[in-house]
């Protein structure tokens, strides 16, 4: 097989090609003239990818919002699951006070310090059960 | 280059918050109009060549129609011929597979055999050709019936770059990209074809 002969066959089944193209019947012409138009109109009515990006991206955002508080929420050790609003009041005011500093101590776990022996008295008692 | 210019411009047009001139989307659209109806004709040859049922061949055509103007008409004019290709391949694999799969299912289910009689009839299918048919025409078709019978034989591969390169009138270089593989294999996949077709076809043509 000669570069010749292969140059030769190339260019009939070329010619053979085209006269193919060439002789396709009304149908296919029409059906392919649709397909074309229908084509050309999706893409005249493709939304600008912009316009997309500025509206999914806020609600992705919430979405994500939402998803986070839930996991977070659901992530929770047991006993911090489902507390009231009262309870959550009562431990944030024992932190503000075990935080604040009083008139008289520079800080409030002196104050703890200073009664060590009345904690260690209050145990003692505990401990020894009810008075005879 | 001024045309890629324009449609650069058209598309940037589109990512300000201002509409796009309306002279900007037309000469978008012309030039997209202009190269599917250059290129759909043979682009359908081919895939009926490759699909045999003209039917599958026009809804694989119109496939990758609708996917290059919908997701690849902001790229320059010059990468849509080869992506067109690309997607048209990936179209005919697909239809090739849903038929092989399909006639598996097929032969496990009981129903009713087609009946071609019962097809919708389309008028323009009656009206007759321009051309006459001659006995040279007849020679030229069959002989073009050969040529696609041999085709079909071929790997897939082989096919594609026979027909790219020598139908379609790509450079190696759009072929490869098309083919989505090196100059190299496009130049392997393409001797390897014409050897084969020639080897196949040698008593009759």
């Amino acid at each position: 097989m000669s570069e010749q002969d292969n140059e030769a066959f190339e260019t009939r089944s070329r010619a053979l090609f085209q006269d193919s193209v060439d002789g396709l019947d009304m149908r296919i012409r029409s059906r392919l003239t649709q397909a074309r138009s229908a084509a050309l109109e999706a893409a005249q009515r493709r939304p600008s990818w912009w316009l997309g990006w500025k509206v999914w991206t806020p609600a992705a955002g919430v979405t994500a919002a939402a998803i986070l508080g839930v996991v977070l929420w659901l992530g929770l050790p047991p006993g911090h699951q489902g507390g009231t609003v009262a309870d959550a009041q009562t431990s944030f005011e024992d932190l503000d006070l075990v935080a604040s500093s009083d008139e008289g101590s520079t800080d409030a776990l002196d104050m703890l310090q200073d009664d060590i022996d009345f904690y260690s008295f209050a145990d003692k008692a505990a401990n020894s059960g009810p008075a005879a | 280059m001024a045309r890629f210019d324009t449609l650069n411009t058209a598309w940037t047009v589109w990512d300000s918050p201002a509409p796009a001139p309306e002279g900007a989307v037309l000469e978008y659209t012309k030039e997209l109009e202009k190269f599917l109806a250059e290129i759909e004709r043979r682009a359908f040859r081919m895939a009926q060549v490759a699909l045999r049922d003209p039917d599958d061949a026009l809804d694989v055509v119109q496939d990758a129609m609708l996917k290059l103007t919908r997701n690849y008409a902001a790229r320059p004019s010059p990468e849509w011929r080869p992506l067109f290709y690309r997607i048209l391949e990936n179209g005919i694999r697909d239809m090739q597979r849903r038929r092989t799969v399909r006639k598996k299912v097929m032969t496990w289910l009981p129903g009713p055999k087609e009946d071609p009689d019962n097809e919708a009839q389309d008028p323009l299918e009656n009206v007759a050709d321009a051309a006459p048919a001659i006995p040279e025409r007849l020679m030229q078709a069959e002989a073009m019936e050969h040529l696609e019978e041999s085709l079909r034989a071929l790997p897939a591969r082989q096919r594609e770059a026979f027909m790219l390169r020598n139908f379609e009138g790509m450079d190696v270089a759009e072929t490869a990209s098309a083919m989505a593989c090196s100059e190299g294999s496009v130049k392997t996949h393409y001797s390897r074809a014409v050897h084969a077709l020639r080897a196949q076809l040698g008593e009759v043509w």
